[in-house]
């Protein structure tokens, strides 16, 4: 879904290599690294944010450089570390916004999208909170609330922004749970940058890619690595 | 739509005709309902009541009803634009701009210039010029009060450029100008209103264009262009659909306060929504309605005190404001 072919990235100077690396659907992905270690960089350049400085990005076999902002908005959906909630939007509102990219000129919504919007809303148990204000909901309430505008985009990418930053145990469990369940129940390619390594470690099945700290390289790992091996190879302890 | 939603809309659609016919009745002279029926089907030359209703009474009308919904949605698009509820034509210098290019038009002696077209482009011009500059500076400020003290420079500059302009004039161009800037809405006659109307439909057909980005840009200009849209264009189509409801209300009407400030806060705050759809609609009910009985108010008053619209909504608009700032900013 998403591939990377000798791919340096970063602002002016490079920041980040990855060499030949295929993220696919079906499949979750958490990026993990140090604070600055470019994993804010590696998910703006694939939103085209930031420049690809060498090599070649392609989502579905196509080069990231041709896609226009309507055709990206269609592939890839974005959710941030954190959603502060807007007064007077409420939950449904906010979720059907995921709809846009399909949406005639004056963003009329049509039966296939409201379908599309009650399946969501169904799928994350937001049903009791839809008439909400987005404002008054819990920091857990609220991502969970963006991830499901971001499934109504339904675009086969997901990226994430260090959605568990501001999260409690039990919700930050319960994201990575569902994201997990998400990239296999619809066959999408999740990618979430986090600092949360052992929750990633304790669900089965989410691929590991860790940003080498001595090369500059991201490494893809499955499930079965330690912590303390990824620790030797993303962090640099004080104490050591 | 929710029953809450509709409910409100039925109330606003029953106010805005009874402050609609209660303004067509509300001035110093007595007209009734068949010196109406009769101007209109049965038009006299020779009757004054006639004459006074086709070319006093029904342009005043419509003209506070363009002005107010004009202005309401201005403001609304540029509160959403710039992340800011106390933006708006008149705060952050657009009305200014248009003040400007007014008095350069009207002060500078060229005739082809005071012609109705000429004040009509000079203040879509100024509008539209003033609102790129803001536009500019919001590149540099996300902060809401420094976007506004902007555009009180804007405006305090302006003043400076027009006093000096003033000093160069004659005393019957002096004159005129000053008239203009109190703002009125007697100003416009029968024959201006399908120009007026023109500009007006033009703006409105563009703001229905403008609902599917604006309900986007409530979430921030990130999210706006993952969403699928170009900012640039979005930020650019607004100014210029700002700009033609400000222009065109503030060359026929002078400079209004605090409409295009007050109103969106209101019909945001009655509306309780951030779908744009609902808010085009009750910004232009609750525009057209306030200034319909703003102005049924002065022409009650004739009487006793003379008060300029720009002075009214002032001294409505200018409380409520710092209630607002008082209320979301503290």
């Amino acid at each position: 879904m998403i591939q990377f072919n000798t791919v340096e990235i970063g602002y002016k100077q490079a920041l980040l290599t990855i060499n030949k690396l295929e993220l696919k659907k079906g499949e979750v992905y958490a990026l993990i690294g140090s604070n600055g270690s470019g994993k804010s960089t590696l998910l703006n350049t694939i939103l085209k944010k930031n420049p690809v400085l060498s090599g070649n990005v392609y989502l579905n076999s196509t080069v990231l450089s041709s896609y226009s902002v309507t055709e990206l908005a269609k592939t890839i959906a974005f959710v941030d570390s954190k959603f502060d909630g807007i007064d007077h939007l409420t939950v449904a509102d906010y979720i059907a916004l995921g709809r846009t990219p399909y949406t005639n000129a004056l963003g009329r919504l049509h039966t296939e999208d409201h379908t599309i919007i009650d399946a969501a809303i169904e799928k994350l148990n937001l049903g009791t909170f839809r008439n909400r204000e987005t404002l008054k909901l819990s920091d857990g309430e609220r991502q969970m609330v963006s991830i499901a505008r971001a499934i109504c985009q339904s675009t086969p990418i997901i990226l994430l922004d260090e959605p568990t930053a501001f999260l409690d145990y039990g919700n930050r469990k319960k994201l990575i749970e569902t994201l997990s369940g998400i990239a296999k129940a619809e066959n999408k390619c999740i990618l979430f940058s986090t600092h949360d390594i052992d929750i990633c470690l304790e669900e089965k099945g989410i691929n590991l890619l860790v940003i080498n700290q001595s090369k500059k390289e991201l490494e893809l790992y499955p499930n079965t690595i330690s912590k303390s091996e990824i620790i030797s190879i993303g962090f640099t302890l004080v104490n050591e | 739509m929710n029953k809450r939603t509709q409910l409100f809309f039925l109330l606003l659609i029953v106010t805005l005709i009874v402050s609609f016919v209660g303004h067509l009745f509300a001035g110093q002279v007595k007209i009734t309902f068949s010196d109406y029926w009769n101007s209109i089907f049965h038009f006299n030359e020779s009757n004054t009541n006639h004459l006074i209703v086709r070319e006093f009474r029904i342009p005043r009308t419509l003209i506070a009803i363009i002005a107010g919904a004009g202005l309401s949605v201005a403001g609304m698009f540029m509160q959403t634009l710039f992340n800011n509820p106390l933006a708006g034509p008149y705060v952050l210098g657009i009305n200014t701009g248009s003040s400007l290019f007014v008095a350069c038009s009207m002060m500078t002696g060229l005739s082809f210039l005071q012609s109705d077209l000429g004040i009509i482009a000079s203040a879509l011009l100024g509008a539209l010029v003033f609102g790129f500059v803001i536009l500019f500076f919001s590149f540099f400020t996300r902060h809401h009060v420094t976007l506004l003290l902007v555009g009180l420079m804007l405006g305090s500059f302006t003043g400076a450029i027009i006093s000096v302009l003033q000093t160069m004039s004659s005393a019957q161009e002096l004159k005129a100008f000053t008239i203009w800037t109190m703002g009125s809405l007697q100003h416009v006659q029968f024959d201006q209103l399908p120009l007026v109307i023109l500009f007006f439909a033009l703006g409105t057909i563009g703001s229905l264009f403008l609902i599917k980005p604006m309900n986007v840009l409530v979430l921030g200009e990130k999210s706006t262009e993952l969403l699928g849209f170009n900012i640039q264009l979005v930020r650019v189509f607004t100014i210029i659909i700002t700009a033609l409801f400000t222009g065109v209300v503030t060359a026929f009407c002078g400079p209004i306060a605090f409409v295009g400030l007050a109103v969106p806060n209101l019909t945001k705050t009655l509306f309780r929504t951030q779908n744009h759809s609902v808010l085009l609609i009750g910004n232009f009910f609750i525009g057209a309605i306030f200034l319909l009985i703003s102005d049924s108010t002065i022409q009650l008053l004739e009487g006793t005190i003379q008060l300029p619209i720009n002075a009214f909504t002032s001294l409505v608009g200018a409380p409520f404001i710092i209630y607002i700032v008082l209320k979301r900013l503290k």
